[in-house]
């Protein structure tokens, strides 16, 4: 190799390899909420005591969110909750399954709106107009101590 | 003596002769559209400068300092309110360069590397655009950093992945602010002025489509070099880039600043919504600039929306990295290019058309306790009086107007073009037809209601198309 290739060659070098011992650190910390929150585990919130839900009525119920590490600003989400029956409780998300705005239900109709782009559900989380192409979100739920509880983490992390 | 020296030792000759007292062909006001993005990047980095040395990117407190800045600090508003209205001002502006070099065919040889780079400086834009407004946080923002998320969302296999790339934590709060400022403030502006850079660099090395180019057909780089060269230099259709050409694009820089100036200063900066919760009711709406892309997302198929969130995106940035490559004709120019200009035309119609549409919203449905209103001067029976009211209580105007008062996501009951007796009404609202969004009230309306809300609706038929309502419509 002739000399002046040889340097042009550990120019490339030096330059690749500054650029890679602090291009690499500073991506994969920047990248890193990919991992560090995977696998999601359960974060279970109590919505209040079985009782106090009457059958076929839709309440709006507000639980607390997950601290996280150093601070938090979102400190409570609503969610939707009812009992088709006895046996039978649902929740969900009030996160539409198209682009995520705010649902609203609405007693007169039993109707879920979106305020953006039209989506509509029925009171059972069915699609009735709109883009979404799938029912609403619904978080696993258990019943403990006579309380309904839910996974916060059972619907995708942005619902 | 002492500036010619000045002017050696710091380099500035160079600069002199090759950018500012250079020929260039003439070139009209017009063209001045890049100048003006340029000044308003530069205004841009000046405003928004000013509010970091107020704004708080700790989730607890931004909403509080954006607050700060616009009602406490000395002219805060304005700074705000200019940042907020040359952003918006920026973005059509940035459209309408695009659609320019699409006309003029402005990416043909040997500008393809001015308007590659341009494609990336597009994107950072918009991307500016968008983080920008996040950063309020107020209630609206929130939902926006949603609505991202939820499109990214929609990437095949690594869907949840790019939701906690951009969200910065395992839900959104403060690490997605701080993302988000970081976004804002560092890392697209560093790329964006960087790229700004380029892009002038190249325009100064090739010049921009001259008009001597439009004139005849133009084959290669080197018959472009010869014709631009030949037009630069000619008394009649050259003309000095300082002061000629900065005067003219610059003074269009100047007014269309000035627009934003003022904008800012008659009604000062974007309103502040509630502070971001994710509790309260609430009926968010992206910035006026994406209000066309939203009303597009409205018309979309449920079989077609989650696969276009990517889809247009993509195909956008591809189409327009290939274009340079795949458009090899050789006319240049608004005459000779009439599929472009069509296309643009199609564009810019289509684009004002969605935006107004996204102002009525016609596609969405919301609850409103306010029974709609009936003719002055019509009296009702009293059995359709009680139907009126419950009209409201039943959610039936959470969709329905009645003679152009509220929601439109069904017809106007006083629109129909086939009057439904009262048996056919009563009918239809205990089992609508598969084909429409309508919830079956059978098993929850009692039939005297349902009999009183047919009444009112018999009633509402027989209303003109449009009623004027004086004054606030209230239940009586």
């Amino acid at each position: 190799m002739e000399r002046r290739s040889m340097m042009k060659w550990l120019v490339r070098c030096i330059g690749l390899a500054t650029a890679a011992m602090v291009g690499i650190p500073a991506l994969i910390a920047g990248i890193s909420p990919v991992w560090m929150y995977r696998p999601r585990r359960n974060v279970w919130r109590s919505i209040g005591p079985l009782d106090d839900f009457p059958i076929g009525e839709m309440r709006k119920i507000i639980v607390s969110l997950p601290e996280e590490e150093w601070g938090r600003a979102l400190r409570e989400k609503a969610v939707y909750a009812w009992r088709p029956s006895a046996e039978e409780a649902v929740v969900y998300s009030r996160s539409c399954t198209d682009l995520g705005c705010p649902l609203t239900f609405d007693p007169g109709s039993q109707c879920f709106f979106c305020p953006c782009h039209g989506g509509i559900f029925d009171k059972n989380g069915k699609r009735m107009a709109g883009p979404p192409n799938r029912p609403m979100y619904r978080f696993a739920i258990r019943i403990a101590g006579g309380e309904i509880e839910i996974d916060l983490n059972s619907v995708p992390p942005m619902a | 003596m002492l500036k010619k020296t000045a002017a050696e030792r710091f380099g500035f000759v160079p600069f002199r002769e090759n950018v500012l007292y250079r020929r260039v062909p003439e070139t009209p006001w017009y063209q001045g559209d890049g100048a003006t993005l340029t000044t308003l990047l530069m205004i841009q980095v000046i405003t928004g400068i000013t509010m970091t040395l107020y704004y708080t990117n700790a989730a607890d407190h931004a909403y509080d300092s954006v607050r700060h800045i616009t009602h406490q600090l000395t002219l805060g508003w304005l700074i705000r309110g200019i940042h907020y209205w040359s952003a918006g001002i920026m973005v059509v502006m940035l459209v309408l360069h695009v659609f320019r070099h699409l006309v003029l065919g402005g990416y043909k040889a040997p500008r393809e590397g001015t308007w590659i780079v341009g494609v990336f400086q597009f994107f950072l834009v918009l991307t500016m655009s968008f983080t920008g407004y996040v950063l309020r946080w107020d209630e609206r923002a929130v939902y926006a950093v949603g609505v991202v998320l939820n499109m990214f969302h929609n990437v095949p296999f690594i869907g949840d992945e790019l939701v906690l790339l951009v969200q910065g934590g395992p839900q959104i709060g403060s690490l997605t602010l701080t993302r988000f400022f970081s976004v804002h403030i560092w890392i697209v502006p560093l790329f964006l002025i960087g790229l700004v850079g380029f892009h002038l660099y190249l325009v100064v090395i090739h010049g921009v489509t001259s008009r001597a180019e439009q004139k005849h057909p133009v084959r290669t780089a080197k018959e472009q070099k010869k014709v631009y060269k030949e037009a630069a230099h000619s008394e009649e259709r050259g003309e000095w880039f300082h002061p000629r050409t900065v005067l003219k694009t610059g003074t269009m820089a100047f007014a269309v600043f000035s627009i934003a100036f003022l904008v800012a200063l008659a009604v000062g900066p974007r309103e502040m919504f509630p502070e971001g919760n994710l509790i309260q009711q609430s009926m968010p709406r992206e910035e006026w600039w994406f209000w066309w892309y939203s009303a597009l997302i409205a018309q979309l198929p449920p079989a077609i929306a989650p696969i276009f969130y990517v889809a247009f995106p993509s195909t956008l940035f591809i189409g327009m990295m290939l274009l340079p490559f795949v458009d090899r004709g050789v006319n240049r120019g608004l005459r000779k290019r009439p599929f472009w200009t069509g296309f643009v035309v199609l564009c810019v119609v289509v684009i004002i058309y969605l935006t107004y549409l996204r102002t009525k919203s016609p596609w969405t449905g919301w609850p409103d306790s306010t029974p709609p209103p009936t003719p002055i001067g019509v009296v009702i029976s009293e059995e359709a009086e009680s139907g009126r009211r419950l009209f409201a209580r039943y959610g039936c105007n959470s969709c329905h107007a009645i003679a152009s008062h509220g929601r439109r996501v069904g017809p106007d009951l006083a629109r129909i073009e086939h009057r439904m007796s009262q048996t056919e009404l009563r009918n239809f609202i205990l089992n609508p037809t598969e084909d429409v969004p309508m919830p079956s009230y059978q098993g929850r309306i009692s039939a005297e209601d349902l009999d009183r809300i047919a009444d009112f609706v018999l009633v509402a038929q027989t209303f003109p198309r449009e009623i004027t309502v004086t004054g606030k419509v209230t239940e009586r």
